[in-house]
């Protein structure tokens, strides 16, 4: 025997395997919980991963408000986790007003005393760390860091999330005090004439080889 | 009998290539416009001199290697691995002139991973690079999704003579109308819709988290084009996490989960064909592969106790897979937070996402979703083979665009294109090894290179030695076109000393 289904049985069918395949998801990410739970959700992080000696990271006599770089903090996430630490660095691209507070971005890279456009030599990627932070202390903040300027460099002193409970998860430094290290500054662009002149020159010899191209093209076409 | 290419083939080779390096030197047009707009003059004038080269070689090639033979197939691939190949050399003028590389091999790098859609970078400074420059950055990423060579058919191709042999060469092979030249347009035409609608949304939902008008608005362009064409590039060094906003993300995991799906599946899409979603053997491979990566990070994270709660859990697992999966690169952690808070079966989770990549004929990398629906299929047809009757006549469908009958020709090219990528995915991860970086860390940047995804545990480096440099490229390489492009230019070169 033969079944027919018809187009609109059919469409109802095809979304019943999709939910079919969700709801089997679903179970499995329950099984998952269950079994795989292991320390409940919402205790404090286990520090499982082995400390980086390269790096600095937090011992019992560690003061509060200690001056930490980014490097440390990412490499050893779970031990700095819940310090109050200072944390210096050139703020880079803009303040992020969110209401009462705001986000910036720290970077304590070889480039947050003098960067590129300047003619620092290269120092590696960018690295930095961002900061949850009353807006009226990001305000404070006159110059971001960007191909037209050098940003302020500032100190801010905060508690250091791993895992941020109210940020989604995000590493994030919340701070409670501000202060500038030193003013950022416009950045001098000096015009390069000799590079102006060698693009004039290579446009030119662009444009005569495209007037060649037309007469070959059109005396291959005869 | 290995037949040495004769002048007359490199003459049909070198007029198709110059038409692709003029198509480079046009679209640096759009990164000067930008410079030019925001009055940032050096910048604007190595995007001038970077014109004048491509335009110059352009140009000089074509007038060089003018002929009306016609293109055979072998042409066509060897068009498409050369092409990107000397548009990598001449896309990185304005990079290295930029002066943020330590080498042109840095610059080509960069560029290399921009057309490839990749996202690894060796840039420096990246926080204080020009908008022009970061323009260019985004602007290669997408063109490279749509593919360089699409561009050239849509706008510099006259005449669909030969066009199809290198829309083929590109990883490319699906028609979505008759005409292969109406076909790049379509796949344009699909990318520009999106793009207008999608840095819309992004435009807006920056300027309600504090963004800028004019910033607002270059970020939304920009982290829309890293999406679509599942790039990963952003225009600050703190990639996704700059933004710190849920709303962020939940407009950008669309858009480069719609990128990493099939031109054909939008197309059938666009003209009525809804069903196709459900019914598409890509898109139900994607989902299969994306929740078993899904439950192999939980299971690392939940193990370590990374996260404060579920939510978070899921959050920043969710978009990392995502990310991954589709091969975007895009992430809301940071580098060596895979290594020092995810740790090693999180990682491999990420990893597995990465390896299985998008659809084919997508703007995404990896093994594609369809050539594992392929091997699952055959999988299965070999295992009722085995338990039925000798007599009995095993049939297996698949469903793409069409429904076909599954036979062994198609089960082996799926297992080729695997074990080729298996293959770059093991030598990236020998040479890491080989130069003392750890096994799982060597082996996510690697399979991160060769499947084009662009997530980093922090193995990629501008002091990473020199030749790990070269293997990320070539992988980058190869991943993208597929293999078959560089094997046809393998096999020219191999003919030139060997053939008679």
């Amino acid at each position: 025997m033969r079944i027919v289904i018809d187009r609109k049985e059919k469409s109802w069918l095809l979304n019943g395997r999709l939910k079919c395949l969700w709801l089997a998801f679903a179970i499995a990410v329950k099984v998952f919980l269950v079994i795989l739970s292991g320390p409940a959700l919402g205790e404090a992080a286990m520090p499982q991963i082995s400390l980086n000696p390269d790096y600095t990271f937090p011992t019992k006599d560690t003061p509060s408000g200690v001056e930490v770089n980014s490097a440390s903090l990412v490499e050893n996430t779970s031990a700095w986790n819940g310090h109050v630490v200072a944390f210096t660095g050139e703020a880079i691209g803009e303040a992020m007003v969110r209401g009462n507070m705001a986000w910036i971005h720290l970077n304590d890279d070889a480039y947050m005393w003098k960067n590129i456009e300047e003619g620092a030599p290269l120092g590696g990627y960018n690295s930095g760390h961002a900061v949850w932070i009353p807006a009226d202390l990001a305000m404070k903040i006159r110059v971001f860091g960007d191909f037209k300027h050098e940003g302020d460099v500032v100190k801010i002193v905060g508690r250091f999330h791993a895992a941020c409970p109210k940020h989604g998860g995000d590493m994030d430094i919340h701070a409670s005090t501000l202060e500038i290290v030193r003013v950022g500054h416009p950045v001098r662009h000096v015009f390069n004439t000799s590079r102006a002149i060698l693009a004039g020159f290579l446009l030119a010899v662009a444009f005569a080889l495209h007037r060649i191209r037309i007469i070959v093209r059109r005396r291959h076409t005869l | 009998m290995i037949v040495r290419p004769r002048w007359a083939d490199f003459k049909v080779i070198g007029l198709y290539t110059g038409k692709v390096i003029v198509g480079v030197g046009l679209l640096m047009v759009i990164p000067l416009a930008t410079s030019l707009l925001f009055r940032e003059w050096n910048p604007a004038i190595d995007f001038f001199l970077g014109i004048g080269a491509c335009l110059a070689f352009g140009f000089g090639l074509e007038i060089l290697c003018q002929t009306s033979r016609d293109m055979a197939w072998g042409h066509g691939l060897v068009v498409v691995s050369f092409s990107w190949f000397m548009a990598t050399i001449l896309g990185a003028i304005p990079h290295y002139l930029s002066g943020h590389f330590s080498s042109y091999l840095d610059a080509m790098f960069d560029v290399m991973s921009g057309y490839t859609t990749t996202g690894l970078y060796l840039l420096q400074d990246l926080d204080h690079v020009s908008h022009g420059f970061n323009m260019w950055r985004h602007v290669l990423t997408f063109a490279g999704g749509q593919g360089i060579i699409v561009i050239a058919l849509t706008f510099l191709f006259q005449g669909t003579a030969g066009a199809y042999k290198i829309y083929v060469g590109e990883g490319k092979d699906e028609r979505l109308l008759p005409n292969v030249i109406q076909t790049t347009r379509a796949i344009w035409l699909v990318s520009l819709a999106y793009l207008m609608v999608g840095s819309s949304f992004l435009w807006i939902a920056g300027m309600s988290l504090g963004q800028g008008p004019v910033r607002g608005f270059l970020h939304a362009v920009w982290i829309f084009m890293s999406s679509w064409s599942t790039g990963g590039f952003a225009p600050q060094s703190y990639n996704s996490i700059y933004y710190h906003s849920l709303l962020y993300e939940v407009i950008t995991v669309p858009i480069f989960v719609i990128g990493s799906f099939n031109f054909a599946l939008h197309w059938a899409v666009w003209t009525g064909e809804k069903r196709e979603i459900y019914r598409n053997i890509e898109t139900i491979s994607f989902f299969t592969t994306v929740a078993i990566a899904m439950l192999l990070a939980m299971a690392g994270l939940m193990k370590l106790n990374v996260y404060p709660d579920i939510i978070a859990l899921f959050r920043k697992m969710f978009y990392q897979v995502v990310s991954a999966h589709t091969t975007t690169g895009l992430g809301t952690i940071y580098s060596r937070t895979f290594v020092r808070q995810w740790g090693t079966l999180a990682m491999l989770g990420i990893i597995l996402a990465m390896a299985i990549g998008a659809s084919a004929c997508s703007t995404g990398g990896g093994f594609k979703g369809i050539r594992m629906g392929i091997i699952f299929k055959g999988l299965i047809q070999d295992v009722r083979r085995l338990i039925s009757p000798e007599s009995a006549r095993i049939v297996e469908k698949w469903h793409h665009i069409s429904t076909r009958l599954l036979d062994d020709a198609t089960v082996r090219m799926a297992m080729l294109i695997v074990l080729s990528y298996a293959g770059i995915y093991a030598l990236g991860t020998v040479a890491g090894v080989y130069y003392g970086y750890d096994l799982v860390e060597a082996m996510f940047d690697a399979v991160s290179a060769g499947s084009n995804s662009g997530l980093s545990c922090g193995v990629v480096s501008p002091t990473m030695p020199t030749l790990m440099k070269v293997v990320y490229l070539f992988e980058m390489w190869a991943g993208r076109l597929e293999f078959m492009s560089l094997f046809a230019l393998a096999g020219y070169l191999v003919a030139l000393f060997r053939g008679r």
